[in-house]
Parts: C-alpha cells; structure tokens; sequence
C-alpha cells in the first residue's frame, strides 16, 4: 500500500507542472503487402493534465483505439509506432524495454476495454484475474491480494463482492463483467485510467450505470474516454478531440466544441446528433464513406465527403489555432459566432 | 475445436447463458448446480451406455461365432471327427434351440463366465486379468509420455507468431501423422536394438524394455495432439482476454501458460479422451511388434487360433476400458470447464 501512496503522491506533485501524459506526433502503421504501409493513426498529439478527462470521438475505422493501445504498447502485429512520442509522468514509455514496460501496463495505466463478453478469460475465476494484476505490481501476500481484489470489486459496485470473487465471467451479466473490467483496470491506482468505449457493448441502462461509476471517479482520475457517442462525451468529459481518418482534425473545451464547432466533420458529427443542434429538425447523416486504407489522399482526408471543400483542399491543411483551439482545415466552420 | 467439446456435452449442459441483470444478481451463485449432481448425472448415462453395448457386443459375439458355420466344428479344431463333434455339441449345449444357448450365453456373460479357452483349458477371464496389467504398464507410460511431450511442445509452437516457424512444425507434424506406428516401431528396432544394442526389443524385461514400446504408441496419438494443442493455442493468443492481460502488464509466459494454454485445454480434452479409449487398441500393433505379453497380443493370438472364449472376455475388457475412459474424460471436463462446472439450474 505505501508504493500507492506514493505514486499518487508524486502524481499530485506533477499536476501543477507538467502534464500527466504527454503524446506527440505519433504513427501507427500498419504494413501492406505490395503497396504504401496503411497509416492508422497519422501525427496525432495531445496532452492531458491531472484530473482531465479527455474524449476521442470519431468514426469507426478512424484510429481511436489505436492510440489507446499505443500508449500501452500493445498495438498489434504487423502494426507498429513508427514515429512520435508518449510521455506519462515525465518519463518516455514509447522506447522503453518489454520488461520496463510491463510495469506501466496496469500500473501506472489502466484500461477498460469495450467488449466485457471476451475481455476476461473464460476458464478462471475473476479473482484470479484480478490478484494476478495485482501481485504483479504491489509486493503483497496471497491473502492480501485478496482483500484488495474484494475491495475493487465492491468500489465499483458489485454486489455480494466477496463471493463474486469466485465468480467464472460466464456466471456474470454483461454490466457486472464490464464493473469487472473496470475494477481490473483501477485495482492498482493508475495514473492514468483509458477507456475504450466501455459503454459501447452494453444495453442502454447499464450503459448508464457504468457511466455513473465513471463520473464518480473523474475528480480522482486522469481519463481519457474514448467513445463514438457525442451524448457519452458531454456528460463526462473537459476536453473533446475529433478524429477522422487517423488524425485529431479538432480539439477544445467540451462546450466550444458542441456548441460551436470549426471543422467541418465535426460540424457534420453534432447534426447527425439531434439534441446537439437545435437549429436541424431532422438528422443529417454525413454524406460518403470515410477514407479506405486503399484511399491514397494527398490533401485533406474529409474534403471527399466535404460540402465545402475547395481547391485549396488538396493540399494538406495543418493543426492551427483558431480561437485558441487547434483546428486542422482551410476554410474553418463560423462556430458559436455565426 | 471448442465445438468438439460443446457437441459432446450438449446434452449435459448448455454452456452459455445471456446473462440476466441487477435483480436477481446476488442469487446466481444459488441458482447453480454443484458438480456432484452433473457428475452422478453423467456417471449414470455412461453405465447406462456401456450396459447396452456390452449388450450388443456379446449378442455379436455369440451370433458371430454360429454364422462362422458350425460353432461344433469351430471349437473342435481340424482334427475332429463326428463322435468329438456330438462330444463338444454336448458340453457346450450346441444341441439345444438356438434360443436357448442365447438365454444360457448371456447369463453367463452377465457374470463375466466366458468359458475356458480352447487352447489351454485355462479360465479365459482369468487369461484377460492376468494380462491386463502388462497391457496398463504400457499405456500408461505412452500416455504420460505423450502428454508431458505434447503438451508443451504444442503450446510452444502455437504461440508462435511468426509464420515460419508454424509452418515448419505442422509440416513436421503431417508427416509425423502420416507415418504408421509399426513403422515407427521398426525403425527404433533397427536403430537401438539392431545396430546400438541399447534396448531389448522383445518382451517385458523391466524398464529399458518399456521405452521402445511407449515411443511407438505414443507415435501414434502425440502428433494429434501437438496439431490441436497448438491450434488451440495460438487460437486463444488472438483472444480479447489475452490482450486484456497483456495490457496489465502480464508477460508472455503468463499469458501462454496461464491464459492461453488453459483455454486450449478444453478444446485437447475431448481428443485426449478419445485416444485414451483407443490406446488399448492402438497397443495390439506394439504389442505385436516388441513380443510384449498384453491384453493386445493375447487377443491376436486367439484370433489366430480361433480361440472364441479367450477373443469374447478380452473384447469385453476394451469395450469396458473405453467407456471407462470416455466417462473419466467427462469427470475431468466436469472439475475444468467452468462453464459446465456451474451452471445455472
Ligand atoms: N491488424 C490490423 N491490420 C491492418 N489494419 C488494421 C489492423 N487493426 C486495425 N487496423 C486499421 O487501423 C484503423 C484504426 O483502427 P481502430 O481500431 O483504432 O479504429 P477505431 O477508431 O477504434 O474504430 P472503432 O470505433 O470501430 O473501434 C482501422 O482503419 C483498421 O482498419
Ligand atoms: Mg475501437
């Protein structure tokens, strides 16, 4: 317990400073036999600062989940980082040795992954689950892993915690896997704490119960939120990136963005959200398909499928700052203003 | 090969269950069935079974022997003359209705009474016991051969990511399946006792004589197992829940040896069953081959010989050995497999 203390301690002391974590410029690829390797994720950076929830909202396909693997290393083969940066704490984790990096994942780093049906391994118990985790990264006895394998399971909610220990995934429903999931991922205090969709699998009131026990630790936690729902990203989130195509093409405060949005695509997002866009009576659904890996695009990936799009689209718009907020397109959206 | 496993046991368990929400959570655990009432359930429909083949089997048998022509004649030998036929006709009670030797037959086969065997008068039940342990020395080492072998070599194998390496071993292990044991058997033959003279290859003499055996029938099954473990395995590596661990910091030995490879167990039990049911049979070849005095050269031997009491007894035992096989790879798949351990009523 007091190596816990201690990292939360250093934790609060980087909070005034530097940020948590720390991403630049990062790529991920995958290879192609035959022809260009397929970039899934293409110069993406952000930061988050202690006790920020950050949301990625984005198409499927557009490399959200990537990221989130990324910082744990866990990018599959053939995919690789080839270029940028992660730094959590101050410290580079991109370049470091297996060993090393096997005591950031599930320590300083926790994650929820979206399908709680086949995230847990079938043939052992959940406790075994846990306090494997758990012995990994505290110097604990056996029947201390436990006792805080049962208190990670009562924290997030699990009735009849002590018994459920016992529990196989199979004997649980889909919201008690994914409080499972949950507990796994929060069980040795991380830093911070990724959620990929964690709502997406589950029916619509469980999704609002994990949604709950999440916000219950945002003032804790330092989250990113990964989520296609924008509805998931206002409730919990400071802070919302929009992907398309492998890039971060918007980033702003959550109410900045919803309410006046820069990009295009983003633009488009929130009308195909009703509740978003009290000026649209009907859903507008984006026109096009986005980008396939066999899209060679030059310019800027959206400007097929853009209204606006101009000449000026076939060149590569950069990340600039417009109303102090990073944008990547030529011919921004009016926002709030217009 | 998951579905190997679920089609064997659909009748015991349907093992997935959408799972119901908050309610009635904290009653799940109550609502399971504990693993003795699945493991009397499954004990009595395997005795069920092997009644009604040993049934069968012993119906055959008896119907066998009378459509081989005259049984009279069969038991006399080439030798017989009409005053030994009427003789044996007599002691056997071959002049009765048909009917009725079957009623007589079976009561005594219901006792386990197979008579005596022809070739020495001797107790052809008695012959079979006496058998049976030199037949279980063998098996059972070329079991524990196999699987201390095969297991790990199959897990090795299968969490190979690169495809080289795959490649090489399945092409390795399709040959491997592809050779015939008794060729396997004469080639160590050749090697160790022919040119090294390391090893006897006839009989039973103590330990160095059980290894050239135990190779050959392990050479049957361990290549079987090597495929589907390794199958198996690098099937459960692309599984969520392996990321899952990898992502908590788990390395690559916990996640082959403690994740991977006891999903791909389940799938294995089924084929490890199986073979354990038909070692005995696949013994008769070894048998043959190294001398050994088994249950499996017993019964080729009678076969020769026309020995009918001696072939009825020993078919019984394999039949008896396979079932008994085939339920304990029920009860193991009982204490293994959650899902079936523990299910909800
Ligand atoms: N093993 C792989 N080989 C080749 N391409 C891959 C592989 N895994 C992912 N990709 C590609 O990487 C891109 C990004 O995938 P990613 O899973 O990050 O998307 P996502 O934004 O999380 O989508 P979703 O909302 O569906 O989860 C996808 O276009 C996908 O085609
Ligand atoms: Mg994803």
């Amino acid at each position: 317990m007091s190596m816990v203390a201690e990292k939360e301690s250093t934790a609060s002391n980087d909070a005034a400073g530097t940020p948590i974590l720390s991403v630049r410029d990062l790529v991920v690829e995958f290879p192609r036999p035959n022809n260009t390797p397929f970039r899934a994720v293409n110069g993406v950076s952000f930061e988050l600062r202690q006790g920020e929830t950050l949301g990625i909202v984005g198409e499927s396909g557009s490399g959200k989940t990537m990221i989130a693997l990324s910082i744990l290393g866990i990018v599959p083969l053939p995919g690789r980082i080839i270029e940028g940066s992660i730094t959590l704490l101050g410290k580079r984790i991109d370049n470091l040795s297996l060993a090393e990096l096997q005591k950031v994942r599930g320590n300083d780093v926790g994650i929820v992954f979206q399908d709680p049906m086949t995230g847990l391994n079938p043939v052992r118990n959940v406790g075994s689950q846990l306090k494997e985790s758990v012995r990994r990264h505290q110097h604990v006895s056996a029947a201390e892993a436990t006792e805080i394998a049962f208190h990670a399971l009562d924290d997030v909610g699990i009735p009849a915690a002590r018994d459920r220990l016992k529990a196989y995934p199979h004997e649980l429903s889909g919201g008690l896997r994914q409080r499972v999931m949950i507990a796994l991922a929060l069980i040795n205090h991380p830093d911070l704490i990724v959620a990929d969709e964690p709502t997406t699998a589950l029916d619509s009131t469980i999704q609002a119960q994990i949604l709950d026990l999440l916000r219950a630790r945002l003032d804790k936690s330092t989250i990113i939120m990964i989520t296609h729902d924008l509805g998931v990203a206002a409730e919990i989130c400071d802070r919302i990136s929009v992907m398309y195509a492998g890039r971060m093409v918007e980033t702003g405060s959550i109410a900045d963005v919803l309410s006046g949005p820069r990009h295009p695509y983003t633009e488009g997002l929130l009308a195909a959200v009703p509740k978003f866009d009290v000026r649209r009576p009907t859903l507008v659904p984006i026109p096009g398909q986005p980008p396939t890996a066999d899209d060679a695009i030059t310019g800027c990936s959206f400007a097929p499928r853009c209204t606006h799009a101009q000449s000026k689209c076939n060149e590569r718009p950069e990340l600039e700052l417009i109303d102090g907020r990073p944008v990547s397109c030529w011919f921004p959206r009016p926002g709030a203003a217009g | 090969m998951t579905d190997v496993v679920k089609g064997s046991e659909n009748e015991t368990a349907p093992v997935e269950q959408p799972g119901t929400q908050t309610p009635s959570i904290s009653q799940g655990d109550v609502e399971t069935v504990p693993v003795l009432t699945n493991l009397s359930r499954t004990l009595g429909k395997r005795f069920f079974e092997l009644l009604v083949l040993l049934f069968a089997i012993s119906t055959l048998l008896f119907f066998l022997l009378r459509l081989t022509g005259d049984p009279a004649a069969v038991l006399a030998g080439e030798t017989g003359d009409e005053e030994q036929l009427e003789l044996i006709r007599k002691q056997y009670g071959l002049d009765k209705p048909l009917i009725v030797q079957y009623g007589v037959f079976l009561s005594k086969v219901a006792v386990l009474d197979f008579g005596k065997s022809l070739a020495n008068a001797q107790d052809a039940m008695g012959l079979v016991w006496e058998r049976l342990p030199t037949s279980f020395t063998l098996v059972l080492i070329a079991f524990s051969a196999n699987l201390i072998v095969s297991i790990p070599l199959g897990a090795w194998l299968g969490s190979r990511p690169d495809r080289r390496t795959r490649k090489a071993g399945s092409a390795f292990i399709f040959v491997a399946q592809g050779i015939p044991g008794y060729i396997t058997g004469l080639i160590l033959i050749q090697i160790f006792a022919v040119e090294l003279r390391w090893l006897p290859s006839i009989g039973n003499q103590g330990p160095a004589s059980w290894i050239m055996p135990a190779i050959t029938l392990a050479s049957f099954q361990a290549p079987h197992v090597i495929r589907v473990i390794s199958a198996n395995v690098s099937e459960a590596m692309r599984e969520d829940f392996i990321r899952t661990a990898r992502a908590n910091g788990a390395g690559f030995h916990t996640l082959l040896w403690k994740h991977a490879l006891k999903n791909a167990m389940m799938g294995a039990t089924a084929l490890i069953g199986i073979q354990v049911a038909f070692l005995l049979s696949g013994s008769i070849i070894t048998e043959v081959i190294f001398a050994w005095p088994g249950l499996g050269r017993l019964l080729v031997v009678s076969v020769q010989t026309l020995d009918f009491p001696v072939v009825q007894a020993a078919v019984f035992m394999i039949a008896i050995f396979v079932y008994t096989a085939i339920t304990l790879t029920d009860i193991v798949f009982l204490f293994i497999d959650p899902r079936l351990r523990r299910q909800r009523a």
